[in-house]
C-alpha cells in the first residue's frame, strides 16, 4: 500500500497517451484539411456515410438518437443531462460488471463470455415476451408465447442463471479440477463467447428487437429529462445493487463468498465449501448479467445480439478501474465509465465514445493495475 | 462434387493465405514468446490502412508495404512498451482494447476523408497498382477445376503473391525458431526469470517479438485487402478469435501449423456450409442461418481444442506456451 506508484510506468503511460492523442489529432486535421478542399462533396459524403452508418450500427444510432432527442427535445442543460445518462448507464453496466468482478474474484477467470451473457438476458426476454411468432434453433415449429414483460422478464432471469449453473456444473468446476491455467480457461470463455453470440444471432437473428413496444413519455424534472421506464430501470437497478452489497456484507454466505476470494485454500481449510459458493456466484453472475441486459435494452429501448458483446469491454475497463476482483469497485468503476463515455459525446462524435473508455481502461492498467480499491500486488 | 471444388478453391484462396500469415505473426507472439494477443486484427487492420490510403493517394507499392509495415511496427512499440511487464492477461485485455480503439478511430467520422469512416476504403481505389503488375491474363483462368480471375481481387496473381508470401515467413520462422535469438525467446516463454538470470533483456526480447509478429500481421491486413477491401468492422474482435483457433488447431509453436491450421479452418468452414445445406432441410436451418450456425461451431472447436489437445495437430506437449 505505501510503494509509491512506479515514476517511469507514470511516464510511459502518460508519453503513450500524448502520443496517442496527438496522432488522432493530427490524423482528424488531416482529414478535415482533406474535406474544405472540396467542401461542397463533403455535406452529400457526410449525409450519406450517416446514413451508411445508422444501418450498420443500429444499437449505436439508437443511442445516438436518444442523444439527439435529449438535444432537439428541450433538453434544458446538454451538461446535466449527459451526467444524468451517464449515471443511469453506469449503474445498468454495474450490474453486469459486478458478477463479472465477483467471478474473478473467486477463480482468477477474466470470462470474456460475460458479455453474451448480458445479450442472452435481453434476448430470452425478447423470446418469452415477443407477440411474434417465435422458434427454437434446429425445432421447425413456430409458436408464440407473449408473456407480459415482468413475467419474460423473471423468467429470462431464470433461465440465464440456470446457464450459469450448467456452465460450471459441466464446464469450469471440471476444469477447475483438472487444473487447467487460469490463462487456458480465458481462450476457453473466448470461445465460449464466439459460440454464444453466433449462437444468439442463428437463434434470434441479425435484426435489432424491442423487448417492450410502449413508448415512453419523458418528463421534465430539474434540468433534465427522464421516462417512466428510465425511472423503473434505476430503481431495480438500485434494488438489486443493494441487495448483492447486503449479500456480500450482512449475510453468512456472503461473508464466506469474500472469504473465498481473498484466498480460497484458507477459505477450504475452515470449513468453507469453496466449489459451491463458485457455483452461486456463477449462477448470481449470470442472473445479474441477464437482469442488466433486459434494462439497458428498455433503457436504449431496443437491443441486439451482440449488444452484450460491444459492452464486454466497457465491463473490463470498469472492473479493472475499480480493482479486479473487489465488486464495489466494479459499482464505482461503472459509473465511472458510464459518466464517461455519455459525457465524452459532448466533445467527441457518438462514434468515438466506446473508444474514450478503452482509453481509460488502458491508463489505469498502465498507471495503476490494481485500480481505485484494489490492492497493490505484483501483475508482472 | 461441387464441395470438393469449393474446398480445393478455398484452401488456395488468398484468404486462407491472409489468414495463415496472420496466424505466423501470432505464432511469433504465442507459440514462440508466450505473448497472450488479442489484437492481431489492429496489426491487421493497421496494415490495410496503411497500404490503402498510401495506395490511393499514388504511391508506389514499396511505399504502400513500407507504410503498412511501420504503421504496424509503432503500435508494436507504443502497445508493448508499457504493457510488456504486466501479467498475461493484462496484456490480453490491453491488446484487446487497443485493438478496437483503432477499429473505432478508423471508423469514426471525424476521419471519413481519410479512412473513409465505417464504409471503409472500396477496392477499386488502391487495388490498380498491384493488378498492374499480373503477369496472367485479365480475363477468368481455369486451371484444373478451379475457376479464378487472373489479375484482379481474389485472382491467381494474388494467391501466388499471398503464398509466396506465407512461404517466406515460414522460412522466416523456421530460421529463427531454431537460432540462437529463437532458444531465448523459448526460455522467455517457458520461464521468464530464468532468462532473466542469465542476463538476457527480457523486455527487450518480448518487444521484438511483438514487433516482428504485428508487422508480419499487417502483411497479412495488406494480402487481405487486396482480396476483398478495407472494412474497419471485418476486422473486428471476432477475427482475432478465428486467428486464435486455427493458430491452436495446427498447433502453436510449430513451423506449419499457421499454414495447416489456416487450410483446415476454411475448408472446415466451406465443407460444413456445404454439407448442411445439403442435408438440413431449409426449414430447420435456412441459408440466413447457415453463417452463424458454422461460425457457432468454430466457437465450440476453439473451446475444446484448448480443453482437450491444447497442441493442436501438430504440436507438442511439452511446448505448450500456456503459463500464467
Amino acid at each position: 500500500m505505501t510503494k509509491r506508484i512506479d515514476r517511469r510506468a507514470v511516464m510511459r503511460a502518460v508519453i503513450v497517451f500524448v502520443l496517442a492523442v496527438a496522432a488522432f489529432s493530427a490524423l482528424s486535421t488531416l482529414g478535415s484539411t482533406a474535406a474544405a478542399a472540396d467542401a461542397t462533396d463533403v455535406a452529400t459524403s457526410v449525409v450519406a456515410a450517416d446514413a451508411v452508418n445508422s444501418d450498420t450500427v443500429t444499437a449505436d444510432a439508437a443511442v445516438d438518437e436518444e442523444d439527439a432527442g435529449g438535444t432537439t427535445g428541450l433538453g434544458t442543460n446538454r451538461i446535466a443531462q449527459n451526467v444524468f445518462n451517464g449515471i443511469v448507464f453506469g449503474l445498468l453496466l454495474a450490474l453486469a460488471s459486478v458478477g463479472l468482478s465477483l467471478i474473478y474474484g473467486t477463480t482468477g477467470l477474466s470470462n470474456f463470455a460475460h458479455g453474451e451473457q448480458v445479450s442472452l438476458g435481453a434476448m430470452l426476454a425478447y423470446f418469452f415476451a415477443t407477440q411474434e411468432p417465435v422458434s427454437i434453433p434446429l425445432v421447425p415449429v413456430e409458436f408464440t408465447i407473449g408473456w407480459p414483460l415482468w413475467l419474460a422478464s423473471i423468467a429470462a432471469i431464470a433461465v440465464a442463471g440456470a446457464t450459469g449453473w450448467l456452465q460450471d456444473r459441466f464446464m469450469w468446476a471440471k476444469l477447475r479440477k483438472r487444473g487447467v491455467k487460469t490463462v487456458q480457461q480465458m481462450i476457453v470463455s473466448i470461445g465460449f463467447s464466439l459460440a454464444l453470440l453466433n449462437f444468439l444471432q442463428w437463434w434470434i437473428g441479425p435484426d435489432r428487437l424491442r423487448v417492450s413496444t410502449a413508448i415512453e413519455e419523458r418528463k421534465q424534472i430539474g434540468p433534465i429529462q427522464l421516462g417512466d421506464t428510465t425511472t423503473m430501470s434505476i430503481g431495480i437497478a438500485v434494488v438489486a445493487l443493494l441487495a448483492v452489497g447486503y449479500f456480500l456484507l450482512r449475510t453468512r454466505l456472503g461473508r464466506a463468498t469474500r472469504a473465498v476470494s481473498d484466498n480460497p485454500a484458507l477459505a477450504a481449510a475452515s470449513g468453507i465449501k469453496v466449489d459451491g459458493i463458485i457455483r452461486l456466484v456463477w449462477v448470481m453472475a449470470t442472473s445479474l448479467a441477464a437482469l442488466g441486459g433486459i434494462l439497458l435494452a428498455l433503457y436504449d429501448s431496443g437491443t441486439k445480439f451482440d449488444t452484450g458483446a460491444k459492452l464486454l469491454l466497457l465491463m473490463f475497463a470498469a472492473v479493472t478501474l475499480g480493482g479486479l476482483g473487489q465488486p464495489f469497485g466494479a459499482l464505482v468503476g461503472s459509473l465511472v465509465i458510464g459518466v464517461v463515455v455519455e459525457t465524452s459525446t459532448l466533445w467527441l462524435g457518438p462514434d468515438l465514445k466506446y473508444a474514450t473508455a478503452l482509453a481509460i481502461l488502458i491508463l489505469v492498467l498502465l498507471v495503476r493495475p490494481q485500480g481505485i480499491l484494489g490492492r497493490a500486488e505484483r501483475v508482472g | 462434387m461441387d464441395i470438393l471444388v469449393s474446398i480445393l478453391r478455398e484452401a488456395i484462396a488468398p484468404t486462407t493465405a491472409a489468414f495463415a500469415l496472420a496466424a505466423i505473426g501470432l505464432n511469433f507472439h504465442f507459440g514462440m514468446t508466450g505473448l497472450l494477443n488479442m489484437g492481431q486484427a489492429g496489426f491487421m487492420l493497421l496494415g490495410m490502412y496503411g497500404y490503402a490510403i498510401t495506395a490511393r493517394e499514388g504511391g508506389p507499392i514499396w511505399l504502400g508495404v513500407l507504410v503498412a509495415i511501420a504503421l504496424a511496427v509503432v503500435f508494436a512499440v507504443v502497445l508493448g512498451w508499457p504493457t510488456l511487464k504486466l501479467r498475461g492477461d493484462y496484456l490480453a485485455i490491453v491488446t484487446i482494447a487497443a485493438a478496437e480503439m483503432i477499429r473505432y478511430v478508423g471508423r469514426s467520422q471525424n476521419l471519413n476523408s481519410l479512412t473513409g469512416a465505417s464504409t471503409g476504403i472500396r477496392g477499386n481505389e488502391f487495388k490498380g497498382s498491384f493488378e498492374m503488375l499480373s503477369p496472367f491474363p485479365d480475363r477468368m483462368v481455369e486451371f484444373g477445376p478451379i475457376a479464378l480471375h487472373g489479375s484482379q481481387s481474389t485472382s491467381w496473381w494474388l494467391a501466388l503473391v499471398g503464398w509466396s508470401l506465407v512461404g517466406l515467413m515460414v522460412l522466416l520462422f523456421w530460421r529463427l525458431s531454431r537460432s540462437p535469438w529463437g532458444r531465448v525467446l523459448k526460455g522467455v516463454r517457458e520461464d521468464e526469470d530464468a532468462v532473466r538470470s542469465l542476463g538476457k533483456n527480457v523486455y527487450s526480447y518480448k518487444m521484438q517479438a511483438l514487433v516482428i509478429g504485428g508487422a508480419i500481421g499487417a502483411l497479412a491486413g495488406i494480402v487481405w485487402a487486396l482480396g476483398a477491401s478495407v472494412q474497419p468492422d471485418s476486422m473486428g474482435r471476432p477475427t482475432t478469435f478465428w486467428i486464435w483457433t486455427l493458430l491452436l488447431l495446427g498447433g502453436a509453436a510449430t513451423v506449419f501449423g499457421p499454414v495447416l491450421g489456416s487450410i483446415l479452418f476454411w475448408c472446415a468452414l466451406v465443407f460444413v456450409k456445404g454439407v448442411a445445406s445439403a442435408v438440413i432441410p431449409d426449414t430447420v436451418l435456412n441459408t440466413q442461418q447457415l453463417e452463424p450456425f458454422s461460425l457457432t461451431l468454430v466457437g465450440v472447436t476453439l473451446m475444446c481444442l484448448v480443453i482437450f489437445r491444447p497442441q493442436g495437430i501438430l504440436g507438442d506437449k511439452k511446448e505448450l506456451a500456456f503459463h500464467d
